[in-house]
């Protein structure tokens, strides 16, 4: 079936793997189809950092993985929380010497540079957008097809409230979770409520994702065996105070 | 003239002198050269032995501005409104030209440097300028007619009919009369030559001229004969002449009035069309280009497009003009419709060819569609829409990223860039003030809630503080120093956010004072730090301020601090600020 639905257009399917065989027997292959537009929403308006971040990953994910520049594209509106911020990107784990940055006034440039982006001969190796704007059936189908003639990914974040159908791949609903610490009870690694809602070709899940930015991955976070003792330390502490 | 600047300084007394620029005379003579192809397509700019001078091809020329004198008295009086006081001669040979420019009658300063009396019927004149020590001198050759203009430095300015009286026209054929009086430097010829051929006593040419010629090209080889024969016209003396700049035009002039834009845009491109071949040839391509559409009414719309990189493809440069055509405020505002349309290329860059069609992109990873797209986003999206990241060398979280247009700026290498601390990859454009008081467990503590667009935080965990303190050799260095804390709530979002001074140091507290310190008297062995001491910075009260005392102002003495302001409250909880968020 997969092959059906991407090989029409002549490119053989590839895929950006997350790393996780659990989420990839939720997936249609082993990881998420390039060529492809997969949403990422905010559960919450607070939590669009959370889904920002879950698109670095993916973004970082693609850098390593392919050649081209990464292009990300802003729109005023959707930058609420701030603009992506050079070193901040470079502790995340995504090489910002290959990161292009395009700001529109409106979500409606954003789409179109989007589409101008994945049509022209580029190259790049991941196109990603935080695009607050209307996005109905027809222009996420123009998207689809840009990415799939282009065969690469493309990532949009979009606000929380965008629940209409569209033509996304896959559609990932993003929540913040605590974060890991370590031993010294400093932050070690982002965590993030990542439930799978949507997936052609596939199967809805849940899962909570940590982002290793030392080896570039994601990883399923061992909730149980690593929150106890942090929070009895916690706990601990504060009775001794 | 020869006198070291010293004894010259001590001579003359407002003596201004300059530092001798070859580079920039020989830019200079060269500009001018461009500048005297409206005369004759053959100029020739010279800088050889002898000075600056310009020789001039005037063959059949010379009818366009009423004759040879017609001519000479055009140029002379547009060179004196440059601010030049060119000498100018016109002969059969450029070799007599620059004789006469340089060495005729009616200069003083002629016989003092060469040590001659000028003949007293020689026709010619000389306006002399000199800069310095440098000496230019122009003149115009032609094969049967030559002319020299010859410039040197700007004494004085001479009387305007001084300036257009004075040149030579030799009459044809009379070079050898024209140069028998003239000095020996005349012909052009190296100092070797030259000295050896005063110290066996000839002066003039006319004495060379009269001498048989075999001992002359044993002794001396052929090169002093040749200038001889040359400036009698009796060998050729070929100009090389100068190339003007590659200029790349393409105009037309439609049958019909054309006014849609589909029109214009297949116009243009046919004009494209004309001028790729050129640009192919010289291996460049458009970097600045400038459409003007003649409307019948006269009124003309100019465009001008820019691209990131040199381009040479009619497709993507069409394309950029579709676009800029779209994005005229007022349309394409065609009347009456164009009737006319002129492509101009302002700038054309090298490009450097390279085998690209084998889709591997170069070590960069970036293949050379991109700057196409970059062109493509900037003319729909306004320039500097895309941007790329560069890091800079700060401690200030905002100052150390700037986002650069990508056009212009290549990628960044931001290996080994990093900064001490966490740094979040969102960053606010401004940070944002908390909306109301911080609640902190102890003062100059972390925070435990805080209230930021309305919603309640509560800290679950933090990390920090990291401090960064206002950079001195920057402007705006008495800006209160920052405690960086990375905070989650319960929520698990996790903020960046800092605390601007110290506890009772906060907006409203009196700030540091620039400027000269005041030394308290009771405070004498006090190390004064520059960043962080306010006049009020007393052991005493430093300590306390650390307890989360509020008592600052109000014990300062008056005349410690008497350029800051007065506090108008008591209250000196610190500010607190968002600065980012975590992912």
């Amino acid at each position: 079936m997969a092959r059906l639905e991407t090989s029409w257009h002549g490119a053989p399917p590839s895929y950006l793997p997350l790393g996780l065989p659990e989420i990839h027997r939720h997936l249609s292959g082993p990881g998420l189809p390039c060529g492809a537009l997969h949403e990422v929403l905010a559960a919450a308006h607070g939590d669009t950092p959370a889904s920002f971040g879950f698109i670095l990953a993916l973004m970082a994910g693609a850098v390593q993985a392919r050649r081209g520049p990464a292009v990300l594209v802003v729109s005023r509106q959707a930058a609420d929380f701030g603009l992506p911020y050079g070193h901040g990107l470079q502790a995340f784990g995504l090489d910002v010497g290959r990161l292009l940055l395009v700001r529109t006034r409106a979500g409606k440039d954003a789409l179109w540079a989007v589409e101008e982006i994945l049509r022209s001969d580029a190259g790049a190796a991941v196109v990603a957008g935080a695009v607050e704007s209307n996005l109905d059936l027809t222009m996420s189908r123009r998207l689809n097809l840009a990415a799939a003639t282009a065969g690469t990914p493309l990532l949009l974040q979009r606000p929380p409230s965008a629940t209409a159908t569209s033509a996304a791949t896959t559609r990932w609903r993003i929540a913040a979770a605590p974060a890991s610490r370590d031993r010294f009870d400093a932050f070690a690694h982002w965590r993030w409520q990542a439930s799978l809602e949507r997936c052609r070709n596939g199967r809805p899940g849940h899962w909570t994702l940590e982002w290793d930015h030392v080896a570039h991955r994601l990883r399923l976070a061992e909730v149980v065996a690593d929150r106890t003792p942090a929070a009895g330390r916690r706990q601990a502490v504060r009775r001794a105070v | 003239m020869g006198d070291l600047l010293s004894n010259a300084r001590s001579k003359v007394l407002d003596l201004q002198s300059r530092d001798a620029d070859p580079a920039a005379d020989d830019t200079a003579l060269r500009r001018l050269a461009l500048w005297c192809l409206r005369y004759t397509p053959v100029v020739m700019p010279w800088s050889g032995h002898g000075g600056h001078s310009l020789f001039l091809d005037i063959t059949g020329c010379a009818h366009l501005f009423g004759g040879e004198p017609g001519l000479l008295t055009d140029l002379a009086r547009r060179l004196h409104r440059f601010g030049l006081h060119p000498r100018l001669a016109v002969a059969d040979t450029a070799g007599t030209a620059w004789a006469m420019a340089r060495f005729s009658l009616s200069s003083t300063q002629w016989s003092d440097r060469i040590g001659h009396q000028p003949h007293p019927e020689e026709r010619a004149q000389r306006a002399s300028r000199r800069v310095g020590n440098r000496t230019h001198a122009t003149t115009a050759g032609t094969t049967d007619r030559d002319y020299s203009p010859s410039f040197e430095t700007p004494a004085a300015p001479a009387p305007q009919d001084e300036v257009v009286r004075g040149h030579i026209i030799v009459p044809p054929g009379e070079q050898g009369d024209a140069l028998r009086d003239l000095p020996l430097a005349a012909l052009r010829l190296d100092d070797e030559a030259q000295a050896t051929l005063s110290r066996l006593g000839f002066r003039r040419i006319g004495e060379l001229m009269r001498q048989p010629r075999a001992p002359f090209t044993a002794r001396f080889g052929t090169a002093l004969l040749t200038r001889l024969d040359q400036a009698l016209g009796r060998a050729p003396e070929p100009l090389s002449p100068l190339e003007p700049p590659p200029c790349y035009r393409a105009h037309a002039v439609f049958a019909e009035a054309i006014m849609t834009q589909s029109h214009v845009v297949e116009a243009t491109t046919r004009l494209l069309h004309t001028l790729i071949p050129d640009l192919e040839r010289d291996a460049v391509g458009v970097r600045v280009l400038r459409l003007m559409l003649f409307r019948l009414d006269g009124d003309v719309l100019a465009l001008e497009i820019g691209l990131a990189a040199p381009s040479r493809s009619v497709q993507h440069i069409i394309r950029l003009i579709a676009m800029r055509l779209e994005r005229l405020p007022m349309g394409l505002e065609a009347d009456f419709g164009f009737e006319a349309a002129a492509l101009h290329v302002l700038t054309a860059d090298r490009i450097t060819e390279r085998q690209a069609t084998l889709g591997i992109a170069d070590d960069a990873g970036e293949p050379t569609g991109l700057s196409a797209l970059i062109d493509r986003l900037e003319h729909r999206l306004g320039a500097g829409t895309v941007r790329r990241l560069h890091p800079r060398q700060s401690y200030i979280p905002e100052r150390a990223v700037v986002a650069l247009p990508a056009a212009e700026h290549p990628a960044a290498d931001w290996r080994h860039k990093a900064p001490f601390g966490t740094r979040p990859p969102l960053l606010l454009a401004v940070p944002e003030q908390t909306d109301d008081d911080v609640l902190a467990s102890v003062p100059d503590g972390p925070p435990r809630r805080f209230r930021w667009r309305g919603v309640q935080h509560d800290v679950a965990h933090v990390d920090g503080p990291e401090r960064i303190a206002p950079e001195w050799w920057h402007p705006g260095q008495d800006a209160p120093e920052r405690d960086y804390y990375v905070v989650e709530d319960t929520a698990g979002r996790r903020f960046w956010l800092y605390r601007a001074g110290r506890y009772g140091q906060g907006a409203e507290s009196p700030r540091p004072v620039p400027g000269p310190l005041v030394v308290l008297s009771g405070a004498k062995d006090l190390a004064v730090e520059p960043s962080s001491t306010t006049a009020a910075g007393c052991h005493s009260e430093r300590s306390e301020e650390s307890f989360g005392s509020v008592r600052t102002a109000q014990e300062i003495p008056r005349s410690a601090r008497d350029d800051s302001p007065a506090p108008t409250s008591s209250q000196a909880s610190p500010t607190w600020f968002i600065h980012g968020v975590f992912p």
